[in-house]
């Protein structure tokens, strides 16, 4: 996938903005604050309808105005493609609208056209943060990958809510109503086990070789495990949707003690293992990172395999976490990626396609 | 005309005369009873003219986090409906969302143990549509939802 024009009105700091992107690598050079980040955002918003940096969206549109709007061209396989989203702030908060060439869709369906995997530091806790960021990951590119895995998590998210609310005691308990939801979260929740469970052996298989091509094996293999929070046992839909119901008939007592949903896929988690050893645990600070590193190329390679063509990638601030040989090789990687957009505060010694300079939401090719 | 308005003391639509005139209407098929999320639903499926049963209005949809459990919606009613009328078919036409769903399904397992069938709207393609403009999951469901011709 190649994103040939993005168009940007009252986006953060850019008032307005025409982009047309070099197929390859796409060196985006600034200082801090100028809105190198801004765009990247942009274009993750153009692909996947969300911003990889907030959850609030209003901060989005630049301050004091209605609405902000991303639009954009690409070629994708299917052929040439037109896509926006506008974020429109109202009094019952804010509202998004999506477009594929011109036509009003709904987010399920925009979701997926232009693909994307994003890298920005924050991803370096992936090994040693919370479950929900490793989530959060194989969330973020499945849900690209899948129309149906996308409705399953929609879906899913939202039973599981009305459930905890129940559990609560919003309103009066009521065995049948419980066992309505727990249902509805066993059809949603088993499609999501089955796919993660795929997803993560796939992921680790590619992790796990480029891994062993950086680092030898010295360190022993790198793995990762999907720690399904309802073991799989039979990967089938039949025997994932038979074990949860078993777990959840199992922990119904305690979920209503407890009052909250203790079972079920939103309390699963990956681990990372170096040599046989859990990696939060025992690896250094490098070992991690490189294991981070290892991954988001995994997560790149894994959706390429997956939809049949390359996501665009996108490579916030991320240069400067690297010592110069891990960059260095970064950079002779990427170089070779369909297209990528890489952000950086001082000049970078690889092959650009394009160079750009970015000041004051100023965009100006020097190369 | 505003205060002359109130809910039908049988299906809770909202009516002038009470019963209304779709409870009273001997010409309609006592034996079918269409639950509805909201006395407007009735209007939308009455414009269809492919209906001719009855209805029962739930007052809104299942959803403990806004507060609204079965205990806030006309279910007891509905219940007791069923057990004093005896329908030989109960449709569900509640929202394709997540509430209008859970909505069905419990109401179906309430429901059961009486032995009137349960049935709810099939999800579709609308007509007119192409199918290259579906989204996939509409498209899926229209799939599995297809018939014989």
């Amino acid at each position: 996938m190649i994103l040939t024009r993005l168009t940007l009105a009252n986006v953060r700091n850019y008032a307005s903005l025409e982009f047309a992107p070099a197929p390859g690598l796409n060196v985006l050079i600034g200082a801090n604050a100028q809105g190198k980040s801004n765009l990247l955002e942009a274009i993750g918003l153009l692909g996947t309808g969300k911003s990889f940096r907030t959850s609030r969206e209003s901060e989005i549109v630049t301050t004091g105005l209605p609405t902000a709007s991303v639009a954009g061209e690409a070629v994708v396989k299917p052929g040439p493609i037109r896509l926006s989203c506008t974020i429109a702030l109202g009094a019952g908060g804010t509202r998004k609208r999506y477009t594929i060439n011109g036509r009003g869709v709904r987010y399920a369906t925009y979701l997926g056209k232009l693909r994307v995997v994003t890298f920005v530091p924050a991803h370096l806790q992936l090994v040693t943060g919370p479950p929900a960021l490793r989530r959060a990951l194989v969330n973020a590119a499945l849900a690209q990958e899948s129309a149906a895995y996308y409705a399953a998590l929609a879906s899913y998210g939202k039973h599981l809510a009305q459930k905890n609310a129940l559990l609560r005691g919003l309103v009066a308990a009521d065995e049948a109503l419980l066992t309505t939801y727990n249902e509805r979260l066993i059809e949603s929740g088993t499609e999501l086990i089955l796919a993660r469970r795929a997803f993560v052996t796939e992921l680790e298989a590619r992790a796990s070789a480029i891994h062993h091509a950086w680092v030898g094996d010295v360190e022993g293999d790198l793995e990762l495990l999907y720690a399904a929070n309802v073991a799989v046992e039979v990967p089938t839909h039949d025997g994932v949707a038979s074990a949860f119901a078993a777990r959840l008939d199992e922990q119904r007592a305690a979920e209503l003690v407890r009052k909250t949903s203790l079972v079920g896929p939103h309390r699963d988690d990956v681990e990372f293992r170096l040599g046989g050893r859990p990696l939060a645990a025992f690896g250094s600070q490098g070992q991690q990172r490189t294991a981070v590193l290892a991954l988001k190329v995994a997560e790149y390679e894994t959706l390429f395999a997956y939809g049949g063509e390359a996501p665009i990638l996108l490579l916030d601030d991320v240069l400067s976490e690297l010592d110069g040989e891990r960059r260095a090789a970064f950079l002779r990687g990427v170089a070779t990626v369909e297209q990528v957009f890489v952000t950086t505060t001082s000049e970078v010694d690889a092959r650009a396609a394009a160079t750009y300079r970015i000041e004051a939401a100023q965009l100006e090719r020097v190369a | 005309m505003k205060d002359r308005v109130r809910l039908c003391s049988r299906c809770f639509s909202l009516t002038e005369d009470d019963p209304c005139a779709i409870c009273t209407d001997e010409r309609r098929d006592a034996t079918l009873l269409c639950v509805v999320a909201e006395a407007k639903d009735i209007f939308a499926l009455e414009r269809t003219a492919a209906y001719r049963g009855r209805y029962h209005v739930l007052g809104g949809l299942i959803s403990p986090m806004d507060g609204i459990g079965p205990a806030q919606l006309r279910v007891k009613e509905l219940i007791e409906r069923i057990t004093r009328e005896e329908p030989k078919e109960v449709i569900v036409a509640t929202n394709p969302n997540a509430e209008g769903e859970a909505t069905a399904l419990y109401l179906s397992r309430l429901i059961g143990p009486s032995g009137v069938p349960v049935t709810r709207l099939a999800y579709g393609l609308p007509i007119g549509g192409d199918l290259d403009y579906a989204d996939e999951i509409t498209l899926a469901k229209a799939l599995e939802g297809r018939r014989i011709l």
